[in-house]
């Protein structure tokens, strides 16, 4: 298990992570989703033991991993969000030297590389040299890299990012495959799709803070089971609140310029009996769509925007 | 030990790129090469020539041996004297040659008549070297010149006379300064032949007519004058190329993942130093290697090997000092660059450092890069090891200090900026 406790981290005036505190249960995907800038990496890369935080500390299996960094970091396996890999070597050079990184050698090294080449689909480029390869196949060699010590825990940063369907889905077939093997896995991200469709329980960062953790389930019933509704036309924002927000069972949750948002409870009237109240408020409407609970709902719930602001 | 995969990695990356890691070992011996070949003889006229424009106003002796001088058959390709008019005045001026010999009217029967006379040497500013060439024949013309009119005043006294009689002499008169000359010269004899010391110029190698053809010799001298400062040029700029990898390293968040695995800042930075400092040191024995086969005397061979290695950690000490301190890749290219030249010229690797002028000597000794070259040249001159352990000394401490002082900042930059 990974325990992480109440982690700060500032970089001058800025406040990157903020007493976020959360645990990575043994053999679960756990997925710290949140926006571009919400902390994600730095709150990883703390874990990772590559950046110190300033407090808080994070324990692996028990271990602090400031305290024990090498014995530690053996259980690791880290995929960043960046591809750091040679591209005047071989895909397969890089994956020896990095599994020599991790006292592998000899014959097990070789049919480490190997097995780890076949399982990201690039057996067939082993000996080319990676500077040919394609941004989804570096992504693949990347993941590869992070698993070819077999490593007990596994942290990914947002690895599908900029990369074509076909790759995406081999990744995430990986990352499946490697978690019924029982290794635990910490994934980040900021598509919703991925963190519903791959995590056992999701943690949600904003601005530096977990705002929540649960399962899917969890999350959506934290929300209150709102549904949300969706409005545009010709009206304005002070407009749209003023009239929206006097409707019983209603919060306003965003109202701008020709578009609103609305969350409607499941505790209240319902939303056959909200939806006429809005339809009559008077408002210039264009548009009008429902949005059952999802992680976007949740996610516009906690913080009031929506995950890809 | 991770240090040493560190290291295996980085020389497995020269090894996969051959023309990459070709050429950046090529470059120093390319150019040491192309020095060589254009100063090394074997062109068409041999050499450098010293053109000197004669004005003789007064159809004076002197003014004929002048001419004669580059008339002989030894002087082809090396001596041109022109014989001018005022226009060489003019010539002067477009810079058409080494100096202008003056003499003006009324030299000869001033040397004859014992009273002062002057030769006027105008040099042109352009040249460093070859008026000073011209001005020293004159000086030891003049000399000879001074010493004839001394010696043979009496003689010439009477030949004096003769010219200043309004009729010709007698036979007689004629006939007795000869037998005056005769004597003389008899005298002089005893004094001058045999001479007490000899001049042998020497040929490096090859006869004349070979070295107009092709002349190894002549380019393995050269070559041992200018290898040792091109081999510093070189072992630098290896050492820049393998120091910006690591910035390379950081830029592209290779150090970042390196770091999740059970690397330590430590032996990663030890990992690279080692792979800068074999990398400058095998670049370096390969420049020694090549300037071997191509005829250059490089003295002990022990020697040799402890300035290679003491070369290659001044080397990697500078570059990995001046890396640690600059912000991108970029940067350091260019900081390193205008470092590595300055170095070279202040530090006596393309010009020797007795060409210098004197209030840059002690400069020059600021620099790993003289220590460096001097050592080499010391050893070529037939030095041992033991002349040159004060070079051996500064070149391996003064990298040292480079090497912990750039690690130490760059480890700090690592920690403080790893993200």
């Amino acid at each position: 298990m990974i325990t992480v406790e109440r982690l700060c981290r500032t970089f001058g005036d800025l406040v990157a992570v903020d007493d976020v505190s959360f645990e990575v249960r043994d053999g679960e995907i756990l997925g710290l989703l949140g926006p571009n800038g919400a902390g994600k990496t730095t709150t990883l890369c703390m874990i990772s033991g590559v950046l110190k935080p300033d407090s808080g500390r994070v324990l692996v299996d028990g271990r602090d991993i400031w305290l024990e960094p090498t014995v530690v970091k053996r259980d690791l396996g880290v995929v960043p969000q960046e591809v750091a890999v040679y591209e005047d070597l071989t895909a397969r050079d890089n994956l020896s030297f990095w599994g020599s990184l991790y006292g592998l050698s000899g014959s097990e090294l070789r049919e480490r590389v190997d097995e780890g080449l076949t399982r990201v689909g690039l057996a067939d480029r082993a000996g080319d040299r990676v500077k040919g390869f394609s941004g989804g196949m570096k992504r693949r060699l990347n993941l590869c890299m992070g698993l070819l010590h077999r490593p007990r825990f596994l942290l990914l940063d947002e690895p599908t990012v900029g990369i074509d369907p076909q790759a995406r889905l081999n990744i995430l077939e990986v990352i499946r495959g490697v978690t019924a093997g029982g290794t635990t896995v910490l994934y980040t991200t900021h598509y919703m799709e991925e963190a519903q469709e791959l995590c056992d329980r999701i943690a949600i960062i904003d601005h530096g803070r977990i705002l929540t953790v649960g399962t899917l389930d969890e999350l959506t019933r934290l929300a209150g089971e709102a549904e949300v509704l969706r409005l545009a036309g010709g009206f304005d924002g002070i407009q749209a609140r003023d009239r929206l927000q006097s409707i019983a069972g209603v919060r306003v949750l965003q109202a701008g310029d020709g578009s609103a948002t609305l969350s409607v409870a499941a505790g209240g009237p319902g939303l056959l009996a909200v939806l006429p109240a809005v339809l009559s408020s008077g408002l210039p409407l264009d548009d009008v769509s429902i949005q059952r609970p999802n992680l976007q709902s949740v996610f516009i719930s906690l913080t009031g925007r929506e995950l890809r602001d | 030990m991770a240090a040493f995969h560190i290291l295996r990695r980085d020389l497995l990356r020269y090894l996969r790129n051959p023309g990459r890691t070709a050429l950046l070992f090529a470059i120093p011996l390319m150019m040491a090469g192309i020095f060589a070949l254009v100063f090394g003889g074997g062109g068409e006229d041999g050499g450098i020539t010293i053109r000197v424009l004669l004005w003789d106003e007064d159809s004076s002796l002197l003014g004929r041996l002048l001419q004669g001088a580059g008339d002989r058959p030894e002087s082809e390709g090396r001596l041109e004297v022109v014989p001018v008019g005022q226009e060489g005045l003019e010539m002067m001026n477009h810079g058409d040659a080494s100096a202008l010999v003056h003499l003006p009217k009324g030299f000869t029967r001033a040397v004859i008549d014992g009273t002062p006379a002057v030769i006027e040497v105008i040099k042109n500013p352009a040249q460093r070297f070859l008026p000073l060439v011209v001005e020293e024949g004159v000086i030891l013309g003049a000399t000879v010149l001074s010493t004839g009119s001394r010696a043979l005043r009496p003689e010439l006294d009477v030949i004096s006379s003769f010219l200043d009689a309004d009729d010709a002499p007698e036979d007689a008169a004629v006939g007795a300064l000869s037998a005056s000359f005769n004597r003389r010269a008899k005298q002089f004899d005893s004094y001058v032949f045999p001479p007490v010391v000899k001049l042998e110029a020497v040929d490096v190698g090859a006869s004349h007519d070979e070295e107009t053809a092709a002349s190894p010799q002549g380019i393995a001298a050269v070559l041992s004058v200018f290898l040792p400062g091109f081999a510093i040029l070189g072992v630098l700029f290896l050492a820049q190329s393998a120091t910006r990898d690591m910035l390379h390293d950081r830029e592209t968040g290779v150090v970042r993942q390196l770091l999740t695995a059970p690397v330590t800042p430590v032996s990663y930075l030890v990992g690279k130093c080692l792979s800068v400092l074999v990398v400058s040191a095998v670049g370096l024995a390969l420049l020694v290697a090549a300037g071997a086969a191509a005829g250059v005397a490089w003295g002990s061979p022990v020697a040799v090997v402890a300035v290679i290695v003491t070369a290659a950690i001044a080397a990697s000490g500078t570059l990995l000092l001046v890396m640690s301190v600059v912000g991108s890749e970029r940067q350091g290219d260019a900081v390193a660059t205008v470092v590595i030249m300055s170095w070279c010229m202040l530090g006596g690797a393309f010009v020797p450092l007795s060409q210098m002028p004197t209030f840059l000597h002690p400069i020059a000794k600021t620099t790993l890069v003289y220590w460096a070259t001097t050592a080499f040249s010391t050893l070529i001159a037939g030095g041992g090891i033991a002349d040159v352990l004060p070079n051996l000394a500064v070149l391996a401490g003064g990298g040292a200090l480079g090497i912990a002082i750039g690690a130490a900042v760059m480890g700090r930059r690592l920690a403080r900026g790893a993200l």
